[in-house]
């Protein structure tokens, strides 16, 4: 340990490393809060499976019934409208509960960047490899002086460790929200934002 | 009851064979053309092949150091050929099953993208200045 810390202190860009830790252990602590208020309720799990089940009935139906067949029965469309609305509904329930012990884990998260933001305010943390485009220099940039823009600030880093780590960390420990819930996946699927 | 017996031991090394076999049998449907997949599971393994592309590339490109911003373009070219390559030409999926291409190259797009970004910053600045 004694070693270690003369050797990170020769990188020019050892808070960097700071800023990686700081967010690897807060999405754990996130993690661990969202199980003991969330996931490990009977409430998640039901709600969870309900929404599971009736998005695997959902696709049964509609490959059994294509949109292209002209004669889709009556009865047919209004089961699948009926499962659909089903799903809608335990989607929002869940994202209603989730919402409501979420509140602690962003209370965390908005103490955790505070104390980075007083550490590294005004500090550059790493160097970017590439010259980003405008509206991702104005976060990449944030508090720094002078105009190379290659100098990277902590609120970017600690934006792509958030993330990077949290999404993995949640599909690692099988947190991520059910496939058939809205708003799940998507191009640019987040980490769970009611759990974080 | 010798005969019930001896079908008992026999279903119950069958299992355990079964059993023995349950990870190597795992490994070789992830490469196993007439495998029948899941949307989940299959949307799992893509997104894994994509954070580990994106670990790789990030950390390759950070020692070389590549720099510029087509490296980033060049990143999501080359991983999504790879995942592209891997359902298409190696499981051989009917992707209109599980959603269109769209939705299969989408799997893990963002988080590795993110991660690559991590890894080639981190790499580039901790061993290049």
């Amino acid at each position: 340990m004694a070693t270690a810390i003369p050797l990170f202190a020769s990188f020019k860009y050892a808070d960097s490393l700071t800023v990686v830790g700081i967010s690897f252990c807060t999405a754990l602590v996130c993690e661990a809060i969202s199980w003991i208020l969330i996931y490990r309720t009977s409430s998640y799990k039901s709600l969870k499976s309900s929404i599971d089940k009736a998005s695997k009935k959902l696709e049964t139906m509609k490959t059994d019934n294509p949109s292209s067949k002209l004669a889709i029965k009556k009865s047919k469309t209004k089961k699948i409208d009926r499962v659909e609305s089903s799903l809608k509904e335990s989607s929002r329930d869940l994202s209603l509960f989730k919402f409501k012990s979420g509140a602690v884990v962003a209370l965390v998260l908005f103490v955790v960047f505070g104390l980075l933001n007083s550490l590294f305010e005004g500090k550059v943390v790493a160097k970017l490899p590439f010259h980003p485009i405008t509206i991702v220099r104005k976060m990449s940039h944030r508090g720094l002086k002078g105009d190379d823009s290659t100098d990277c600030s902590m609120a970017f880093l600690y934006l792509l460790c958030s993330i990077s780590i949290r999404t993995n960390l949640q599909k690692f420990l099988g947190f991520s929200p059910p496939r058939g819930a809205a708003g799940a996946g998507g191009l640019f699927p987040m980490p769970d934002p009611k759990t974080n | 009851m010798r005969e019930s017996k001896s079908a008992k031991l026999n279903q119950l090394q069958e299992d355990n064979h079964q059993n023995v076999h349950l990870s190597p049998s795992k490994l070789a449907k992830l490469f196993d053309p007439d495998a029948s997949w899941d949307k989940d599971q299959l949307g799992d393994v893509l997104h894994w092949i994509r954070q580990v592309v994106g670990l790789i590339c990030g950390l390759l490109w950070g020692s070389i150091p590549l720099v510029g911003g087509i490296w980033i373009i060049l990143f999501l070219a080359i991983s999504s050929g790879i995942v592209y390559g891997y359902y298409a030409m190696i499981l051989k999926v009917d992707e209109e099953d599980f959603g269109g291409h769209a939705a299969l190259l989408q799997e893990g797009l963002f988080a590795s993208l993110t991660l690559f970004l991590l890894a080639w910053i981190l790499v580039y600045s901790l061993a290049h200045f």
